[in-house]
This record gives structure tokens, sequence and C-alpha cells, in this order.
């Protein structure tokens, strides 16, 4: 099987998949395809649809979530990396130098309004 | 308690769903009469409910809060919406409609409802903001051409965390790693229970086990959960108990079931308690063999609207697990540890909580460690085989179990 890491958020390609499997995958609610940069996933992506469809045509899709503060990937060093279901939690969370244990709470909710007024 | 005082208080304090969550705030600051409603679809407990609460409050909305599963017909929906919908104060301030569990709103009982609400997204001069927890719900799928669908899930570890640190800090508190993640993992995604394992191990008596002080500790905050509720000054602090009380549904009953026997009522408040429990244990019943897991919200209600009545003032007290048969007792003194560390390894490969674990899931997983091939693979994916003397030790246990 191979393997595929994916970022949730940012344009991924994928080998060919045959109309069969493209179809049922870019059906599935949140897929978005574009010719020229390839496939995306989101927040409203059926993630746990979306991975089963990939992998029934052999695609094993490793999913990295994105850091909220930085938008770097959030996943490599994770104490919790082999627990998490990221197929399952919300698409964002937080790296490695924003890590828990360097309150970086302020930094979060800061974040988020400067998002919000963005 | 901490889940209390640590509740979110502004919309930027939640933790999980940033996307979601922004994109909310932004529909609501573009929001012209006319435009779609929102509908927020994911699993109880990722604060759908606390979110929409927050963002009225932070946009000085006055909020109409229903929940659909109470107001079920047309006629009830246009009593409640309908003036909230026409209003508009004489400055121009709106207020945000919000119509809860959206999903309930299902057979016969609902004729005229969705199509209700599909007309009055139209014609509200409010924004109306909807949740549900089955996105797959026929309900949903109608709703859907009039709303914007916005997702929720359950927050990552890393940001439980976070948060469970920031309370942490703000009691003071020196924790360590290998705690935080510890009661991160329990938790399995609930923010309100981490923080309540968490209020639980500072309350422990100093020098104990630390394993050994979590689970004390849990009970002692069940324990404080459900006397809060035996000992309510009236049914909205009964409710607000209930809802702190980190048990699942099974337990839930379970034990009010025990508080309720062992409580010496007179026995015509005795009948009418065991009545309450009793429907309780019905509708789990009915969650369970018809797979029906919105029924789950109406068993806090039933336990308050019912049983809270007939118990108030009446002296009914949890006493704790202490009443197991002597067989199950020398088991728990003897394995307690084995099976502890086994469960907290399966609850986090299997993201389901430790307590869960141990009651649902591990019985039937000791039963298949009969054939060796499962063990070791077992053994394996829990990373008992790190050590060779831990895993000999295990493996031992495991066989053993798998034979009883």
């Amino acid at each position: 099987m191979e393997k595929k890491e994916v970022i949730v958020g940012g344009w991924f390609d994928l080998p060919r998949l045959g109309t069969e499997v493209f179809s049922a995958l870019v059906r599935r609610n949140g897929v978005v395809y574009d010719k020229s940069t390839g496939f995306k996933f989101d927040a409203s992506t059926d993630l746990p649809g979306a991975v089963r469809t990939l992998r029934s045509a052999g695609v094993e899709v490793e999913l990295s979530l994105r850091c909220f503060v930085c938008g770097k990937s959030a996943c490599p060093g994770c104490p919790y990396l082999e627990s998490c279901d990221r197929t399952s939690v919300s698409t964002l969370c937080l790296c490695a130098d924003h890590a828990p244990e360097k309150s970086v709470f302020e930094a979060y909710t800061k974040t988020f309004d400067v998002n919000l007024k963005g | 308690m901490w889940s209390e005082k640590y509740r979110p208080k502004k919309p930027d304090q939640l933790i999980g769903n940033e996307e979601a969550r922004l994109a909310l705030a932004l529909w609501l600051s573009k929001w012209d009469p006319g435009t779609k409603a929102a509908l927020l679809v994911g699993p109880p407990g990722t604060g759908k409910t606390t979110f929409v609460n927050l963002l009225a409050k932070s946009s000085g909305m006055n909020l109409v809060d229903l929940n659909a599963s109470d107001v079920r017909t047309k006629d009830k929906l246009q009593k409640r919406m309908g003036e909230a919908m026409a209003t508009v104060s004489l400055f121009g301030e709106r207020s945000l409609i919000f119509l809860d569990e959206v999903d309930g709103l299902a057979g016969r009982a609902d004729i005229g409802a969705v199509e209700f609400i599909k007309e009055s997204v139209k014609e509200s001069q409010n924004p109306i903001v909807m949740a549900a927890n089955d996105p797959d719900s026929d309900e949903i799928k109608k709703l859907s051409s009039s709303c914007v669908s916005v997702r929720f899930r359950p927050p990552p570890p890393r940001e439980v965390e976070m948060y469970l640190r920031e309370v942490a800090r703000g009691e003071g508190l020196a924790v360590s790693d290998e705690k935080f993640r510890g009661f991160v993992m329990e938790a399995a995604g609930d923010v309100r229970q981490a923080i309540n394992l968490l209020q639980g191990s500072q309350q422990a008596s100093p020098g104990e086990d630390d394993s050994r002080g979590r689970y004390k500790d849990r009970d002692r905050t069940e324990s404080e959960a459900l006397n809060g509720f035996f000992g309510a000054a009236d049914k909205q602090e009964a409710m607000a108990a209930l809802r702190a009380l980190s048990m699942s549904a099974f337990e839930k009953v379970r034990e009010v079931h025990r508080s309720v026997v062992k409580s010496g009522l007179p026995a015509p408040e005795m009948a009418r308690a065991l009545d309450a429990v009793s429907r309780a244990d019905v509708l789990i019943g009915k969650m369970m063999k018809g797979g029906d897991w919105r029924l789950l919200r109406y068993l806090d209600r039933i336990f308050v609207e019912e049983l809270y009545p007939v118990v108030r003032g009446m002296a009914v007290k949890y006493t704790g697990q202490d009443d197991l048969p002597f067989p199950m007792m020398a088991r728990v003194w003897n394995d307690s540890k084995k099976i502890r560390e086994i469960s907290l390894r399966y609850a986090a490969r299997a993201h389901t909580s430790g307590m869960s674990a141990r009651s649902q899931d591990l019985p039937y997983v000791f039963a298949l460690c009969s054939k060796k091939k499962f063990r070791e693979e077992l053994e394996h994916h829990l990373g008992l085989d790190a050590d060779r003397d831990v895993l000999e030790s295990y493996d031992k246990f495991l066989a053993k179990e798998a034979a009883r």
C-alpha cells in the first residue's frame, strides 16, 4: 500500500486513482479538487470517508494537522502522535514551537482575535 | 468545580474548531435579512452551544434559545420563534435565534416544522443558528439547502493539554508533563473531564501512588457530582451536577440506582424514585437496541424532572462503589494496577476513555487473549513489549484473564 502524507488545509497530489475512485473521492463532503493544484482536505471535509476511499484504492493516508498559531505542520514530534485520531479531531493544532508547555494560551487567543478581525 | 470556574468567557477562549468558529463569526458579521441560516453539526460536547452563547454575548445580541426537541411542531415553533424572527429594536439591534438539536425533529410529530424553519430562514429579520449532532439525519439533509453548514469536532489532545495547563497556572499548580498527558489521554477529547481529573489529582493525599491517586480522585469527583445532584437546591443546580459527572450513561444509571436502593427512603418515595430510575434504564435500553444515541440527551432530564423532586431533601447519598462482591474486590486489589495500565494504553489507541475501556471493551479483549497470537499482537500494540520482564508479567496476567 502506498503511503501519502497529507496536511489538512494544504494542496496535495495523488497517483492516478481511476475514474471510479476519483469520482467517489471528489463526491465526499468538503474534498476540493483543482486540476492545476491538486486535492485539498479542510475543516469541512468528511475526513474518515475520504481516507477510507483512498485506502480502498491502495493509498494509505497519513493526515497531519497545521499549527493554528504559525501554520507549520503540527504533528512531527507530538507526544500524542500515536493516540490522536486525526480524522476525527478538529483540523488545527499546535506545533512543537507552540507546544502547550510553553504557555501559549495567550498567543492562541490572540491569533484567534487577529483572524477574527482580519 | 474548576470546570465551571474555568468555563470560557469569550469566544477566543474556547479551544478546537478554530476554522468553524471563525466561519460562524464571519457569517454573523455579514448577516443581512435573506442570508442563509448557519447549521453547526458535530458530536455533543464539542462547544457548539457554548460558542453560540459567547458569540451572541460578545456581539451584544440577545440570544433566543430554543430546543427543537421540545418545540417539535410547526404551531409551537411559530409561537416561540415568530415574534423573535420579526422583531428588531428601535436602534436596529438584532437577536440571535438559536435552535438547538434540530436533528430531534424526527417522526410524525415534526410535521411542517422543517418546512416552517426553511421559510423562516428566508423571512427572518434576525439571524438563525441551528445545531445538530447527527450529520446524516433526514432533518439535516432537508435543511441543508437553507443553511451554511459548519462542522464541529473534538479538540486535538495538544490543545486540551494547553487548556489544562492554563487551568493549572490559574490555580498555581506545578504538575508534571507526564501527569498532564495522562489526564488528556484519559479524558479522550473531553475538556471538562480533563479539568475534573486535574482537580481530583490535587485533592488526593500527598505521597500516594500517582495512578492510584487518580482513581481515588475520580471517585471523589463522581461522589461530589452525584451528591451535588441529590443535595441540589433546585433543578438547575441538579442539572449542573449531573452534567459535571464524567460517567457513561450505563454507569450513571447504575450508580444512581445503587444510591436510591441504599438510601432507606420510605416505601412510597422509594417506589416513585425507582420508577424514575427504571424509566432512565428503559431509555438506555432503547438507545442501545435502536442505536439511537440522540436519546442520550434525555437521560439527565429524566433524572432532574422525575427523580430529583422525589429525592430532594430526603438525605439520599452516594456512598461509592463499596458493595462489590468479594471475588471482584480481590481481583481489583490484586490486578488493578495492570488493568489500569492496560486500559489507559488501550484507551489511547482506541480513542476512548479509560473508564469505557475498562467497563466495555477489556472484558472482550481479555477473552480474546486465550489465543497466543492475539495476545502477542495486543502486547505489541500497547507497547508492553518494551521490557522483557514487564512483557512476561503482562503476558502471564493476560493469559490468566483469558482463562478466567
